[in-house]
């Protein structure tokens, strides 16, 4: 059938069938305007570091997936990893052995604010969007409130050494690989061999179908959101310990950024449709481009425009409403 | 509602009632009694006598009509079922270019708030190819183009600067006969321009519209043509509101007003508007009072601990997260309000179903993918938001496919002939 297609159209088959794989050719293309921008950030150590990145933003787009798939959307992934990284900092304070005291308070408290958007949103059936932005707005208020405006201490030098080292050695191997050993396989089986992930697959379809099928659906919703809250919890420790401090707001761009990661990966934004396979190419396309606008010597306004617009041109190709004439 | 008895003294005692009990069951009662709570709050705190003054009230309205007019703006967008998350940019826009045609071209002051204004409105434009024209989701299409005007923003001024002259701040500032605080004469304009639209074929298009865009376009209207309308009302709101927000900095600041766009969706929500073809303007305006009377309260209320309990001091932190956190209770009193309009809903029906009255103009169950988005409600047949049951909105048949069949055919709207041209597949694309 697909014989008699032009090209431009088998181009649209192509993008809209499959948008992880043409994200990774993006990515590429991007990495080799980077280079052609400037020859010196093609070594190994840059490698390392979009692939460090990379990982960053696909731990953080995970939960966003998830509730993107399951029909909602997360805003509160900044605030919530930003809220982590200052957890942990102002918990390890430069001394060893207190990950795990960490990881279990960072974890809940990502909970429970995802809890808190999931409740917000599903039940109260405020658009989600707004409600999380607010959330996330006092989220944000609270780490100022919490710390006046400064918050103090290190991530002890064991986790940082887990997140940078280079494994074997080898510079473009950064081990917070070992990290994502942990988080890919974990989010594979949460969405495609889980009961859950199924689930959340028939709601994000269709809402009334996923209820008459006997799913409760206002407890799965809330509960992709409190996912989403821990995998953003997990990702702002990792970031903390790749930054070593923290100021408040650090990791605010990575709720947009992370929705756009998401969206490049092909996840619609009226759910049912995604993987998160391309999600982790969408995280990569955001790394490759962040680092050719900085190649280029764009000014942080700059920056913003395009990635403004790069969001309006994604949500033609991808997220188009119906016409009202069909 | 509809019988015509001369006006004795008892039929205007149940005139009355019957217009209590229309402001009862209409949108903005909800919103309206959490203004006046907040209202109460606010005087008890900051102590009655220094509240109600000339000075004070004046103070309120001065600083507070931008975010009015914002939210008055928003408003209209989300009555015809799409919003604008921007809009605070577009305000910092208005007032960057105000300020910097007058610097740097020397254009006097008036006739840059005009080119303010055009700017706000082109920029409305841009939103509405995206929301409308593109069909893009509302809420992320405006939030993408908030990064794109915050940087146009800056490329126009990089740095705060700039001055408006004393005359017309002062002249902002001051007060009409000595009471009336001048700034209310934008917000007045406006609600004119808005009573006067509402009261036109376009005002019940954009309810149409924003009830169900389908539906809308079955009978005759163009979803997009209206909506243009619409976004193109709503830029000049918000150029007068960024008109506002430069007479009341007095100066240019690129970075300024950006939370006026969630704040203003905050405030339309809180005061019982849904996403779609429900609620009017005092739904906003409600909403609006309530945010920043209720914004008002914390900071009196902060002031007063400090007065109370020695040694305790407040940061700004603490207010800050006082009134985001004001704001996101504000957004779960929908709870509240989106009770009032289902049990208005109920009444209705419960009312016709028992008098039989109206049941000729009412097309009995609303549509049911009315407002999916919001709390799930749909526009409810006839009650407040419509002028009178009598002479039937045309938004109230429209869920009945064969009468907007005639609608489409006794010319509803310029594009009638389009619609009827249209409406079997519409018909058919229904069953």
């Amino acid at each position: 059938m697909k014989d008699n297609l032009t090209p431009l159209m088998r181009a649209k088959v192509f993008v809209k069938e499959s948008p992880a794989r043409m994200a990774f050719i993006i990515a590429i293309l991007l990495y080799v305007a980077t280079v052609a921008v400037s020859p010196t950030s093609l070594n190994a150590n840059a490698i390392g570091s979009i692939i460090m990145m990379t990982l960053l933003l696909s731990f953080a787009s995970a939960g966003q997936t998830i509730v993107l798939i399951g029909g909602g959307m997360d805003f509160s992934v900044g605030a919530v990893m930003s809220s982590a990284a200052i957890l942990a900092t102002t918990i390890m304070n430069h001394r060893d052995g207190y990950f795990l005291p960490l990881l279990i308070s960072a974890l809940a408290m990502g909970a429970f604010v995802g809890l808190c958007n999931g409740v917000c949103a599903v039940k109260i059936g405020l658009p989600p969007m707004i409600v999380t932005l607010a959330i996330s707005n006092v989220v944000t208020r609270m780490q100022y409130v919490l710390t006046q405006g400064s918050p103090l201490g290190y991530v002890s030098d064991a986790f940082f050494r887990s997140v940078t080292t280079r494994l074997f050695g080898v510079q473009f191997l950064p081990s917070i690989i070992l990290y994502a050993f942990i988080v890919f396989p974990l989010v594979f089986f949460l969405l495609n061999r889980s009961r859950f992930g199924k689930q959340v697959y028939l709601i994000g379809n269709n809402p009334l179908a996923a209820r008459l099928d006997g799913i409760e659906v206002s407890r799965v919703q809330i509960l992709t959101y409190v996912f989403s809250g821990m995998f953003s919890a997990f990702a702002g420790i990792l970031g903390a310990a790749y930054m070593q401090s923290v100021r408040c707001q650090t990791f605010d761009e990575y709720a947009y950024n992370s929705l756009i990661a998401v969206i490049i990966g092909g996840t619609a934004l009226s759910g049912g449709i995604g993987t998160y396979t391309g999600s982790i190419a969408g995280s990569l396309v955001m790394v490759v481009l962040s680092n050719l606008l900085t190649a280029m010597q764009l000014s942080p306004t700059k920056r913003n425009v395009v990635l403004g617009v790069l969001m309006v041109l994604l949500l033609v190709l991808y997220n188009r409403e119906k016409n009202v004439r069909q | 509602m509809n019988t015509k008895t001369k006006p004795t003294p008892s039929y205007l005692l149940a005139s009355a009632r019957q217009a209590l009990g229309r402001f009862h069951t209409s949108p903005a009662f909800a919103g309206s009694m959490l203004f006046l709570a907040a209202l109460v709050l606010n005087a008890a705190l900051q102590g009655p006598a220094s509240f109600f003054t000339v000075k004070n009230i004046n103070t309120l309205f001065t600083k507070n009509t931008p975010f009015m007019l914002a939210a008055i703006a928003q408003s209209l967008l989300l009555m015809t079922g799409t919003m604008d998350i921007s809009c605070g940019v577009q305000m910092a826009l208005v007032n960057v270019v105000v300020i910097m045609t007058g610097q740097e071209w020397g254009i006097p002051f008036p006739l840059s708030c005009l080119l303010g204004i055009g700017a706000a409105i082109l920029a409305s434009l841009l939103c509405w190819v995206c929301c409308s024209v593109l069909r893009l989701p509302a809420l992320l299409a405006s939030y993408a183009l908030t990064f794109v005007i915050k940087g146009v923003n800056v490329m126009i001024m990089s740095v705060p600067q700039g001055k408006v002259e004393k005359l017309y701040y002062k002249a902002y500032d001051s007060q009409i006969f000595g009471f009336i605080p001048a700034s209310i004469l934008g917000l007045a304009l406006v609600l004119l321009i808005w009573a006067y639209v509402r009261r036109t074929r376009l005002g019940t298009h954009m309810y149409a519209v924003g009830g169900n865009q389908r539906d809308a376009f079955a009978a005759g209207i163009s979803p997009m043509g209206v909506q243009l309308k619409a976004f193109l009302l709503k830029g000049f709101i918000i150029g007068a509101a960024g008109v506002c927000l430069t007479l009341m900095t007095a100066a240019g600041n690129p970075l300024q007003a950006e939370d006026y766009g969630i704040r203003s969706l905050s405030a339309c929500i809180i005061g019982g508007l849904s996403f779609g073809g429900w609620g009017t303007v005092g739904c906003a305006i409600s909403g609006a009072g309530f945010l920043v009377l209720i914004q008002n309260s914390v900071y009196y209320f902060f002031s007063m601990l400090v007065k109370m309990i020695p040694g305790f001091s407040v940061t700004s932190y603490y207010q800050n997260f006082a009134s985001d956190l004001l704001i996101l209770l504000g957004l779960l009193m929908t709870m509240v309000t989106a009770r009032g309009q289902r049990e208005a809903l109920r009444r209705d029906i419960v009312r016709q179903l028992k008098t039989g009255i109206g049941l000729r103009d009412q097309a009995g169950t609303p549509p049911p993918d009315g407002a999916a988005a919001g709390a799930a409600l749909a526009p409810p047949p006839g009650n407040g938001t419509g002028p009178e049951n009598t002479d039937a909105p045309a938004f109230d048949t429209l869920s009945a496919p064969a009468v907007s069949t005639s609608a489409a055919r006794t010319g509803l709207s310029d594009g009638a002939g389009v619609g009827a041209a249209h409406t079997k597949e519409g018909m058919d694309d229904e069953r």
